[in-house]
């Protein structure tokens, strides 16, 4: 390994990390899902399928969609909630006070952008409203992508249960009226906010020496938006 | 400004959806010419009975053997199968369900194809319908 790819894999290991636990947590599922779908169809007296005709099924689709697109409602909701809502003492949140989108001085776009501040934060206008919402943006329409991603392949797999069980397929308008889309949809979602607002006040009074996602090891618990 | 760029993620969700419709229609659609002819097949008032049992999915075949205490090929022979037109075909998965005009059928996927997994069966609305050809 070279020093310049060694310094490539310093500069990005935790993304690198993630994405490598990401891909190796996903075959896990794909196997899993696999084996788990094959002992209910060997129960219900069908034949199992491949590890490739169960990673193709909507069965599989809908297992991961149904989390992306609530990991990405929860990032949405937490990135815009967090420019307005506060919570005292926590690493996670603004001072008080400081709640809103702040000034141009404090966001350092415009005429207050830097030399090195990327060009759609100097650009003005449409572009620079649009970049200074870019992130949010971004995962509330990959939050929408994979919402509807989860209900085609939900869809899909509920109709092939249904006539698994004797009854009738649905509309995909009909599938969206079920209760099983919005099971799939509400059990996801309700761990997503009960992390983030946990995460949100545990912050206040614990530490977590050297994580910048808690303040550092000596600061009051009730000091607001340290980092350390 | 890159119009083409934006055009594309403009469009993204709607193709993103037309592409998952596609592959959902268009795998069923391959597999639905096997599926109503297993169907039509089985439902031919002329079909043979070995020819029938044959096209029965296995654990359909066992359940109805059980249960009528029968060879499938005597018992299959007291089991009204109207047939007719073909109405509607809905594949799913590996499931699929092929309705004539004299009855409703459901049909599984197996390594030997398409089999039918329950006959001569009756609508109950919202609850599973009645067949008396069934599995497990």
């Amino acid at each position: 390994m070279t020093e310049h790819s060694r310094g490539f894999v310093r500069d990005n290991a935790l993304s690198l990390a993630f994405g490598g636990l990401f891909l190796a947590t996903l075959v896990g599922q794909a196997l899993s899902g696999a084996a788990d779908y094959n002992a209910q169809q060997i129960a219900d007296g069908l034949e199992p399928v491949s590890l490739l005709d169960y990673v193709t099924s909507s069965s599989f689709g809908v297992d991961v969609m149904e989390n992306w697109q609530s990991e990405y409602l929860q990032f949405f909701l937490y990135i815009f909630g967090t420019v307005w809502l506060i919570q005292r003492g926590s690493a996670e949140s603004k001072k008080p006070g400081e709640e809103g989108p702040e000034s141009d001085e404090e966001q350092r776009i415009g005429r207050h952008a830097t030399e090195d501040s990327p060009e759609w934060a100097r650009a003005g206008g449409w572009r620079t409203t649009l970049f200074s919402r870019s992130l949010g943006l971004l995962m509330g329409g990959l939050f929408l992508l994979t919402w509807a991603a989860s209900s085609i392949a939900g869809w899909a797999a509920f109709n092939s249960e249904q006539l698994g069980r004797r009854q009738d397929p649905v509309s995909w308008l009909g599938y969206l009226a079920e209760a099983d889309f919005w099971n799939r949809s509400f059990q996801n979602w309700q761990s997503e906010m009960l992390a983030v607002g946990s995460m949100a006040v545990f912050s206040v009074y614990l530490r977590q020496r050297g994580s910048p996602e808690s303040k550092p090891v000596g600061v009051a618990h009730a000091e607001t938006g340290q980092t350390g | 400004m890159n119009r083409s760029g934006a055009w594309s993620r403009a469009r993204a969700l709607p193709v993103a959806l037309a592409t998952a419709g596609m592959l959902l229609t268009g795998c069923s659609s391959m597999q639905q010419p096997e599926v109503q002819g297993v169907a039509v097949t089985f439902e031919d008032p002329g079909a043979d009975p070995g020819a029938r049992c044959d096209l029965l999915a296995p654990a359909t075949l066992a359940e109805f053997e059980k249960s009528e205490s029968a060879a499938c090929t005597e018992a299959i022979e007291q089991v009204p199968l109207e047939g007719g037109e073909v109405e509607s075909v809905e594949i799913w998965g590996g499931n699929a369900q092929v309705r004539l005009a004299g009855d409703t059928l459901f049909l599984t996927e197996t390594r030997a194809g398409w089999r039918v997994s329950a006959a001569a069966c009756e609508s109950r609305g919202e609850a599973p319908y009645d067949c008396e050809v069934d599995g497990p």
